[in-house]
């Protein structure tokens, strides 16, 4: 069953509050600290007060436990079959591990149990070799701090050589592609690890600037029209973002969505595939791109 | 009236008050007639309680509005996982668990039922001012519990049965493969729940762009499905259709979950026996999934929908009950420029299940068969600007296609007479 109060918040912080107790830790203030980071916003007024009541007989008033061991729980199986499915995914072999001995247990999925019937057919080669090498010296890096270097060709046809700082790996599944986001590299920010090659660590005297640049917002404002189901196929589609609605009447809807300024030409064709249910008010550039493709349709002659 | 608990014993109950604040966010209390304010109350403390800085407020006309507003290429983790994370258990459920796990330390440790009983109470217990009583059909019935999930062993030695926690897996290489398959595949909130057994999990070196978190709340019902799938077996469930007002209760064979990068949602293709049919339904709008005898139909119907999906743009599937289909032909034809060749890229790896000739230098056509035209039209919106004849069996839609666009010439106040 996978909602299940074995994977609970409240389970997990109690086991390790009694952890802390056992190794010695007395302080209530030091646990209600775990509770905070490992529970909910009002488990502070539950999770202590009912084991200092002794509703859960698991901590005596003097602040000890009759536990006497650390409490630990093995993996359940609903937990193995999860991990049995990922391990059949072909994006595994970019992380080069050894899997645990998962026995006969039956994979909670096969790749042949669902379909991404949309995302686009030109992804990372996840299964090829130079493409994992690259791949784990990122990784290694990211979580080492440290820096790399590699080459990458621009758009002119020229070889750029570069130095920079990894920070994280962003996944796209529409793209089904890594991006590096990277600091310490003026010009560019962002790039696709298939364009990357002779990727190494870098090892030279230049120590690069650890802070990511911050990428430029804007507010894409527009007026849904709630016709042919458009209103929940529009906040569905839109509901990765940061967004904000309101109901101005009965059928119609302003939406404000924030998104990042260098995805505006992809926000345009979004807004598009709309058609008509969809109008923008703002900004005043993405509704200027908008208006300029349809100038540019209607001189298509499409009849 | 029960006091208020951050916990909840159904998962279902805040399913769709989730669905409603993260997805629309507009809705104001009153708009919650059905259910009890009461109700909405709890539920929205509960989310608050869980969700913290992701929930927002606004004062409009109609009242307070409750929304969830995330965006998911910010966060290294779904914030909705919280909300499974919720499950209420009792008093009782709590201190037998942890003191059964004490007891039962390592693999090697074995113990027969009375001797757990006669431990917990002479050493776990006698300490608390009014100790608590389990009884031995309170430790069966959580012992049976515990085989079930996998965490506890029985073991019959004579007429003496042994009961044991199970061998260990070791997980301490899978950090990073948790930390991106609990984003990334399906259920992921069973990674999540492999990551909470960490102390202190390394942070993570992911983030996620175009990264739909919605279904995440739909793991219950998606996790049964895929057992059903596994095990090749009918299911019953409820399909709450947004064009009825009540949940239908439907017999049918799951063969395949279709997952949408693009839109968000999340489908199942089936199969209804009753009807010889098959059918996409919304994993959203499904609940009280049942799993029900085998079929040795399943291959089979595998097979056939392995067949159909040559045929599929999206999820719909056109065939009636005597195997006979109908398809639709779609043809559009895009002029692209010099230096435009994204423009053809786009082409290329977005076709899916259709095909593109290049007619000359700077034209280029795409067609496809398929059973349901109108699910292309989002896409080839996507070409405006730049399409320059189009051919649709299907005329209406066709011609709704045209007429849409000339509705966006007019709401944008874009005249025949526009040159460039």
């Amino acid at each position: 069953m996978i909602f299940s109060e074995l994977y609970s918040a409240y389970y997990n912080t109690v086991a390790a509050i009694l952890s802390r107790i056992i190794d010695g830790e007395r302080s209530e203030k030091e646990l209600q600290k775990i509770v905070a980071e490992r529970a909910f916003g009002e488990s502070l007024l539950t999770i202590m007060p009912s084991l200092k009541s002794e509703k859960w007989q698991l901590l005596h008033g003097d602040m000890t436990t009759s536990l006497e061991h650390k409490p630990t729980m093995p993996l359940t199986t609903l937990q193995k079959r999860w991990l049995k499915a990922i391990s059949l995914d072909p994006r595994i072999k970019l992380f080069g591990v050894d899997f645990p001995d998962l026995g006969d247990t039956e994979p909670l999925f096969t790749p042949a149990d669902y379909y991404v019937y949309d995302k686009y057919s030109d992804g990372d080669p996840f299964e090829d070799e130079e493409y994992v090498r690259q791949f784990r010296i990122i990784l290694e890096a990211i979580r080492n701090g440290s820096q790399i270097k590699f080459e990458m060709v621009n758009r002119n046809g020229k070889t750029l050589y570069i130095r920079c700082r990894p920070k994280r790996l962003e996944y796209s599944e529409k793209d089904d592609k890594f991006r590096l986001i990277t600091a310490g590299w003026h010009s560019v920010s962002t790039i696709n690890l298939s364009k990357m090659h002779n990727c190494a660590h870098y090892t030279g005297p230049k120590d690069l600037d650890h802070a990511e640049r911050d990428k430029a917002q804007d507010t894409l404002t527009v007026r849904v029209c709630d016709e042919r189901n458009a209103l929940e196929r529009f906040m569905l589609h839109f509901a990765h973002f940061e967004k904000q609605a309101e109901k101005l009447d009965k059928n119609t809807y302003l939406v404000k969505i924030k998104y990042a300024h260098e995805d505006e030409s992809e926000m345009v064709i979004r807004i598009l595939s709309f058609g008509p249910m969809v109008e923008v008010i703002g900004s005043e550039s993405i509704k200027k791109l908008v208006i300029e493709k349809l100038k540019k349709q209607l001189n298509c002659g499409l009849k | 009236m029960s006091a208020y608990s951050e916990l909840i014993k159904n998962f279902e109950k805040i399913r769709a008050y989730m669905r409603d604040f993260y997805v629309y966010g507009f809705k104001s209390r009153d708009d919650y007639q059905t259910k009890s304010a009461r109700s909405y109350d709890d539920e929205r403390r509960r989310l608050e309680s869980w969700l913290g800085d992701h929930m927002s407020f606004v004062r409009t006309p109609e009242g307070k509005n409750v929304f969830i507003s995330i965006d998911s290429r910010t966060i290294r983790h779904n914030p909705f996982y919280h909300a499974w994370k919720a499950k209420s258990f009792t008093d009782g459920d709590v201190t037998l668990h942890f003191i059964l796990f004490d007891i039962l330390h390592d693999p090697s440790v074995r113990r027969t039922i009375s001797e757990i009983l006669a431990e917990i109470d002479g050493k776990y217990l006698s300490g608390f001012t009014t100790p608590m009583m389990f009884d031995e059909s309170t430790l069966r019935k959580k012992l049976k519990e515990y085989r079930e999930a996998g965490l506890i062993v029985a073991e019959k030695e004579g007429r003496k049965m042994y009961y044991r926690r199970t061998e260990n897996t070791d997980i301490s290489a899978l950090n990073d493969v948790l930390h991106y398959f609990s984003e990334a595949a399906p259920c992921g909130v069973i990674g999540s729940y492999i990551l909470d057994k960490e102390e202190e999990a390394d942070t993570d070196a992911f983030t996620f762009k175009h990264h739909y978190i919605t279904g995440a709340i739909d793991s219950g019902v998606l996790a049964s499905l895929f057992t059903a799938m596994r095990e090749k077996r009918v299911v019953t469930l409820s399909n709450m259709s947004r064009h009825k007002d009540l949940p239908t209760k439907n017999r049918i064979v799951p063969l395949r979950v279709f997952i949408s990068v693009q839109n968000g949602r999340q489908h199942l293709l089936a199969y209804l026996p009753e009807y010889n049919h098959f059918q996409a339904y919304r994993v959203d709008y499904l609940s009280n999934v049942k799993l029900e005898e085998p079929t040795p139909r399943f291959d089979e119907l595998r097979a056939e929908l392995d067949r159909m999906q040559s045929k599929m743009w999206g999820v719909s599937v056109k065939r009636n009950k005597w195997g006979v289909e109908q398809l639709e032909h779609v043809e559009f034809t895009v002029q692209v420029a010099d230096n435009e060749e994204y423009i053809v890229r786009r082409l290329y790896r977005e076709k899916r299940i259709g095909t593109v000739e290049k007619l000359d230098e700077h034209t280029y056509r795409f067609s496809a068969d398929v059973y349901d035209s109108s699910e292309m039209i989002p896409w080839i919106r996507t070409f405006i600007c730049r399409i320059v004849q189009m051919n649709f069996s299907n005329r209406t839609q066709e011609n709704k296609f045209k007429e849409d666009l000339e509705e966006m010439y007019r709401i944008y106040g874009i005249g025949k007479e526009v040159e460039s």
